[in-house]
């Protein structure tokens, strides 16, 4: 089986500003990923190296460089999924920490829990020695301004997701040379959202799901709108009647917009190494990797593609 | 449209002492919830009404009575979802409070979130005036008494709340009224001796709950971890959307969590036609549904009794 990975780097509409590193960012994170599937590494690696080289990088709302809630404080959610035995691991709410993709695999592998959240996931990061990051860390300064500046003119949320905010939750999809899938999720969620929301991203069938029986989902956009529709489910549900992933996305994007007004993207694998990258806001920064070719995205329609080069194992 | 309630009191194990009582809480939450709809009252507003009386009924593991986690303290999930505009509200690892549902109401309808969790949620309960209650009060000696013996090393919360002599798991409700909307509410304490802010399926739409006017609503209980890897509620909708009846869409779904990932559980389900069931794969499931003046419930597999309402 030949090895698929997709990466989105968040559904939004993306300012000019930060288009062109929002691009390298996905670009890194998939040939970070691409990597590891190479050298025979499963989709749950590469999905996981791909999201913390995004929750690492700055520009994207996930880890370093995520949204603040009402209070000023990072609150992160991750998810991430392992399409053979359908396992997952998720957290919500937690704080202090640089990769909430690798701790919310640690929930999936070392507990016999899916999901935790808040203090109790924070204890359980203790425990386990996750190195804790100083809150400072993961802001950056334009955030910490964007925040002021919407603390003096309250917006709704769905003004404020629907007016340019950044909404960018990061996320990676892989298939492996065993036909395993997998997906991963990370974000901070909404600028100034209550403390304590929890969106779609750690959300099994909402923000990611993966079955090798049908295929590999991440989502990205109005978290509420995603969850109502269950949308990574959704997604494979079309597949499983089926639909190719492109029409399968299409159709559960479309049917979000229609029924709860909600826009937002998807990435897509299938176990058959099909592949696609759909979005139905402005934008969508995204990047995948098939058969040592090379695509990614911003516009809408826009698909680049580059040869890779083969990385000497 | 013939309204319809249909709830669940969880479907762990009950030892034989406790059996009567989960009976006859169920079937007071379903006339309570009635009694609602007969009047021309929402789904929604029934769905909560019979949660709430299973919350406040220290017999079920939700609101009082509930599970506590390792730390000895209760930390409860909820969740209420509207069919008519799949709006849906729900509360994770929430404290000191005696009516989640009633909380996981109030995040669908005054904020424009779907889910609040733990410290936020409690947050918002003050912001909303909710009541704040002594965590000691929605213990009881049976919560208490589970939770030590499951400290013991060696013990298997999982097995013991499923297959032993446990507490049982969650209550929900689900409804469709007489403008034919539906909707569905599920809480719980969680699992027994869970780990401090674990969430299982309940808060979760899709595992916990789902509702959409043009298939119908589904409440489950049962092994939270294995809901979610199947996205349950989700799962049921799908295959009535593929014209599965309600009974034939839990079994299928039930069985396919039980091979697929070895989880049992229960769940109750009514359709956008007022057509309804109640099915587990656990050995019983307190359960009971009001339809066109007649009270349905049943314990024990295959098990379903029917008295007129008028008769009580």
């Amino acid at each position: 089986m030949k090895p698929v990975i997709v990466v989105h780097g968040g559904a939004w509409a993306i300012p000019d500003k930060i288009a062109e590193d929002s691009i390298s960012g996905v670009k890194n994170a998939i040939l970070e990923g691409i990597k590891i599937l190479e050298k025979g590494g499963s989709a749950l690696d590469a999905v996981e190296r791909a999201v913390r080289s995004m929750e690492d990088n700055p520009v994207f709302d996930a880890g370093h460089g995520a949204v603040l809630n009402a209070n000023g404080e990072v609150e992160l959610d991750a998810v991430i999924m392992d399409g053979k035995t359908l396992a997952a691991g998720a957290v919500s709410s937690i704080r202090n920490i640089s990769n909430p993709v690798t701790f919310a695999r640690s929930v999936m592998e070392k507990t016999d829990h899916v999901m935790l959240t808040d203090r109790g996931a924070n204890q359980y990061a203790d425990c386990q020695g996750i190195p804790k990051v100083a809150t400072d860390e993961l802001i950056t300064e334009g955030e910490r301004k964007e925040w002021e500046h919407y603390q003096k003119y309250a917006h709704s949320v769905k003004t404020l997701f629907n007016s340019q905010l950044v909404h960018d939750t990061v996320g990676a999809v892989a298939l492996d040379c065993s036909g395993n899938v997998a997906c991963a999720t990370s974000t901070g969620g909404i600028r100034n959202k209550m403390v304590g929301r929890v969106g779609d991203t750690p959300i099994i069938g909402s923000g990611g799901y993966a079955d090798n029986n049908i295929g590999a989902v991440s989502c990205t956009g109005h978290g509420e709108s995603i969850m109502k529709v269950t949308l990574a489910r959704l997604i494979l549900f079309h597949m499983e009647q089926g639909k190719s992933p492109e029409q399968a996305t299409d159709e559960a994007l479309q049917y979000m917009g229609k029924r709860v007004h909600g826009a937002g993207g998807a990435i897509v694998v299938s176990p058959d190494g099909k592949w696609a990258a759909r979005f139905t806001t402005e934008r969508m920064a995204w990047a995948s990797i098939k058969e040592d070719t090379l695509s990614y995205g911003l516009n809408p329609k826009e698909m680049f593609n580059e040869k890779t080069f083969r990385i000497a194992s | 449209m013939l309204p319809v309630i249909v709830v669940h009191g969880g479907a762990g194990l009950v030892g034989a002492e406790r059996l009567e009582g989960s009976c006859r809480g169920v079937q007071e939450a379903a006339l309570a919830a009635y009694r609602i709809l007969q009047q021309g009252g929402s789904a929604l507003d029934a769905v909560e009404e019979a949660v709430v009386k299973m919350e406040d009924n220290p017999m079920y593991n939700a609101g009082c009575g509930s599970v506590l986690n390792e730390l000895g303290e209760v930390e409860m999930d909820a969740i209420i979802m509207d069919g008519k505009t799949l709006a849906s509200g729900a509360v994770s690892a929430v404290r000191g409070i005696a009516n989640p549902i009633k909380l996981s109401r109030l995040v669908m309808e005054k904020t424009q979130h779907l889910c609040l969790t733990a410290e936020g949620a409690s947050r918002f309960a003050k912001a909303m005036g909710v009541p704040e209650v002594e965590e000691e009060s929605l213990k009881t000696d049976y919560s208490r008494k589970r939770w030590v013996e499951n400290l013991a090393p060696g013990s298997n919360p999982v097995e013991s709340q499923m297959y032993g002599k446990g507490k049982m798991g969650t209550v929900g409700a689900v409804a469709i009224d007489s403008q034919g909307n539906v909707a569905s509410a599920t809480s719980t304490g969680g699992m027994l001796n869970k780990m401090a802010g674990r969430v299982g399926d309940t808060p979760c739409v899709g595992c916990g709950a789902y509702a959409d006017n043009l298939f119908g609503a589904a409440s489950p209980t049962g092994h939270g971890e294995a809901i979610m890897k199947v996205t349950l509620c989700r799962l049921i909708l799908f295959h009535m959307e593929q014209g599965m009846s309600p009974e034939k869409a839990a079994d299928t779904a039930l069985e396919y969590m039980k091979t697929r990932v070895q989880g049992i559980g229960g769940v109750i389900v009514v359709n956008s036609s007022g057509d309804w069931v109640a099915r587990f794969t656990s050995e019983k499931m307190p359960w009971a549904a009001v339809k066109n003046d007649q009270l349905h419930y049943g314990f024990y597999k295959g098990e379903s009794f029917t008295l007129p309402v008028s008769s009580i």
